[in-house]
């Protein structure tokens, strides 16, 4: 398989040289960009698998451009950007952009980063186009654009990024078990947030989060084998 | 040229003595009333017809008297109930003593012959005793001076008239004041807004009262806009030079990499991760102005947990009792924010962080409770102002600019709850923050 083609954009110059030398030197074939202009024509010299956006770049606005991008492509986004707001990062997600790294950021964050976001499968990417993509399960809802889990009363429940992953990888395997192994993997492919935590901590804290009203966590445990998510899970 | 505003309020002297003018004209109206009606006060007949004819005799057996005998005589008929003198010429009547017209009246009615003789009835000195006083001219000129020794039946309006005079004027201090507390109602609302100045948002004081007072306001809230422009401009000029920073910082944090020298690129990365987190606890307490954060149904004892979980997982001793759900609006990433920075804290300076939620009905508290040296009781509302580190004592190992719980402190202003810091009886520090459930 070819290198995944990255288009870079970002208008600090040393600061893209060192961005390009670190993805090169983990395999990608990288285009830089410094602005808007430079990026539109980038587009002509071939297919792009992933694009790193400086939110911030002179004379435009990285949102705007997240917009106009995804009118034209639905290669995944990630921003980059100085601003580190909850906010921001919401709104730059719930545009579309598939990731957001704040800086500043170092080489083993921004290449787990991309790989993450181009090993998810396109399909995933699909269903957020069409919905809203929202996951309910057993009153409990799970937002993917803004990585978001509210209780049954609507209350936001604060997950880390390994349980949200996780809470996911379960929803994604609704009512069939996964195994121990597969969901380490799994959790493996985040490498971002660095916790050594075991699976079943994660599943544990998980399950303390997911208790309601005298009533257990929907996660059961399959001895020997792994965890299943054992109610139906909605799409929207 | 331009006209004379119409309507423009008085200044603050002349709305005083605006109201000093309006109560004074009032008490003269009541008083003059007052007055007027004590010249309606009546006695009773028999009272009026013994006076009457007490006055025709003393007129007919002074009358009848030579000059030099009238004192005498006039002595003679001084009773124990009514003084009579003589005088050769016309009394001055005292100066305060209300005319009884309507006593004149019936003295009158039951001796017509008294009519014309310019019958002066009064009230002597009122506010004491109700003396009655009188004069009237005899035939040849001279007057005969009368009055009751004793005080006059039905006359007695001593106490009702203080009463009565007492009334309106207590009425007029109380209306007096309530006018003058109208007049400087602005100021009270300028010194409210002035003292709630550098709170959360903008408060206009409206520019009412007199013209002083409302000059003062429009003066007052220029320089709040002022003052908040200046701030803005700092804060976002400030901001700015923060997010900036990142940008060197990431290029410095990839260069470090680079570095084949372990220990020099450790201490290089620790650098930056310092400066990294001065310039993110900058920014947050920068940003509490302008966060557009709204508040959100919120698990409260999840995110407190959370909290708890990621000190652990960071290798720390922290521990988190309370409910296992707690739901109520906030700002989820300020609250966060706060939260963070108050187990960062204890575990600063303490080697134990404890984090405990607990329900009290209308509010709830979150504690964050170390096993530190406490602070000194000095200390308490110091660490709560930025930019203030407790470095004298200990070794210069602090993250950030000393903004920790000043940006703990902003949010709970923000949110208006309480925080409070204290000293544990078994040694440590405990951060209390109440808020209300919503």
């Amino acid at each position: 398989m070819a290198a995944p083609n990255i288009l870079l954009v970002e208008d600090d110059p040393s600061l893209r040289t060192l961005m390009v030398r670190a993805l090169r030197e983990n395999g990608f074939a990288v285009q830089p960009a410094a602005a808007a202009g430079e990026m539109w024509q980038a587009f002509e010299r071939g297919p792009v698998d992933l694009i790193l956006l400086d939110v911030m770049l002179p004379g435009t606005n990285g949102f705007d451009l997240c917009r106009s991008l995804r009118q034209r492509c639905d290669a995944p986004i990630i921003f980059i950007s100085a601003r580190d707001s909850e906010t921001d990062r919401v709104v730059g997600l719930e545009l579309g952009a598939d990731d957001y790294i704040p800086k500043p950021f170092g080489t083993r964050e921004l290449i787990a980063r991309v790989r993450a976001v181009l090993r998810r499968p396109p399909l995933a990417r699909d269903d957020g186009d069409e919905g809203q993509g929202l996951l309910r399960f057993d009153g409990w809802t799970l937002s993917l654009p803004r990585r978001e889990l509210k209780s049954p009363t609507g209350a936001i429940v604060e997950l880390t990024g390994a349980e949200f992953d996780l809470l996911v990888s379960l929803c994604d395997n609704a009512q069939r078990v996964i195994a121990r192994e597969r969901l380490i993997e799994l959790s493996r492919a985040r490498l971002g947030d660095s916790s050594d935590r075991s699976v079943d901590v994660l599943v544990s804290r998980l399950r303390r989060k997911l208790s309601g009203a005298g009533r257990d966590a929907p996660i059961l445990t399959v001895r020997g084998i792994g965890y299943m998510l054992n109610v139906p899970v909605t799409r929207a | 040229m331009t006209a004379r505003l119409p309507g423009r309020p008085l200044g603050l002297i002349g709305q005083i003595v605006a109201i000093l003018l309006l109560t004074v004209l009032i008490e003269f109206a009541i008083s003059t009333l007052l007055y007027e009606r004590a010249s309606q006060f009546a006695v009773r007949d028999d009272e009026a017809r013994r006076i009457a004819e007490h006055l025709v005799i003393s007129r007919h057996l002074i009358a009848e008297r030579a000059t030099e005998d009238r004192p005498a005589m006039a002595r003679d008929l001084t009773t124990d109930r009514y003084g009579v003198t003589w005088s050769p010429a016309r009394p001055n009547s005292a100066p305060i003593s209300p005319p009884l017209d309507g006593m004149r009246d019936q003295i009158i009615a039951w001796e017509p012959s008294l009519a014309n003789t310019q019958l002066d009835v009064r009230l002597a000195s009122p506010g004491r005793s109700s003396v009655v006083t009188g004069s009237f001219q005899l035939r040849d000129g001279s007057w005969l001076l009368f009055r009751t020794l004793e005080p006059v039946h039905g006359l007695n309006l001593a106490t009702e008239r203080i009463a009565l005079a007492l009334i309106p004027a207590a009425a007029l201090v109380l209306l007096g004041g309530l006018a003058v507390g109208r007049v400087l109602q602005p100021l009270r609302q300028l010194a409210a807004a002035a003292d709630r100045f550098g709170g959360s948002g903008e408060e206009m004081v409206p520019e009412q009262g007199p013209a002083d007072v409302a000059r003062v306001i429009a003066a007052f809230n220029r320089m709040q806009a002022r003052i908040r422009n200046l701030i803005v401009d700092r804060t976002q000029a400030l901001a700015a030079v923060g997010h900036d920073f990142r940008t060197p910082l990431a290029r410095l944090k990839l260069r470090a990499e680079a570095i084949a020298q372990a220990d020099a690129r450790d201490a290089i990365v620790a650098d930056i991760a310092e400066m990294e987190a001065m310039v993110a606890s900058l920014l947050a307490y920068l940003g509490g102005e302008e966060d557009p954060e709204e508040p959100v149904p919120t698990d409260i004892a999840v995110l407190c947990a959370t909290m708890v979980d990621n000190a652990v997982d960071r290798g720390l001793d922290a521990r988190y009792l309370g409910p296992l759900h707690l739901e109520s609006r906030i700002r989820p990433v300020a609250f966060k924010r706060a939260i963070a920075n108050l187990v960062d804290n204890a575990l600063q300076y303490g080697s134990q962080a404890t984090v405990t939620l607990a329900n009290l009905g209308a509010d709830f508290q979150i504690t964050v409770e170390d096993n530190g040296p406490g602070l000194p009781e000095n200390m308490m509302a110091r660490v709560l102002e930025p930019f203030v580190r407790l470095d004298t004592a200990r070794p210069r190992d602090t993250v950030g600019f000393g903004l920790g719980l000043p940006i703990v402190a902003r949010f709970v202003e923000r949110e208006g709850g309480r925080l409070r810091l204290r000293n544990l009886p078994q040694g440590g520090l405990a951060a209390e923050i109440t808020l209300k459930r919503r």
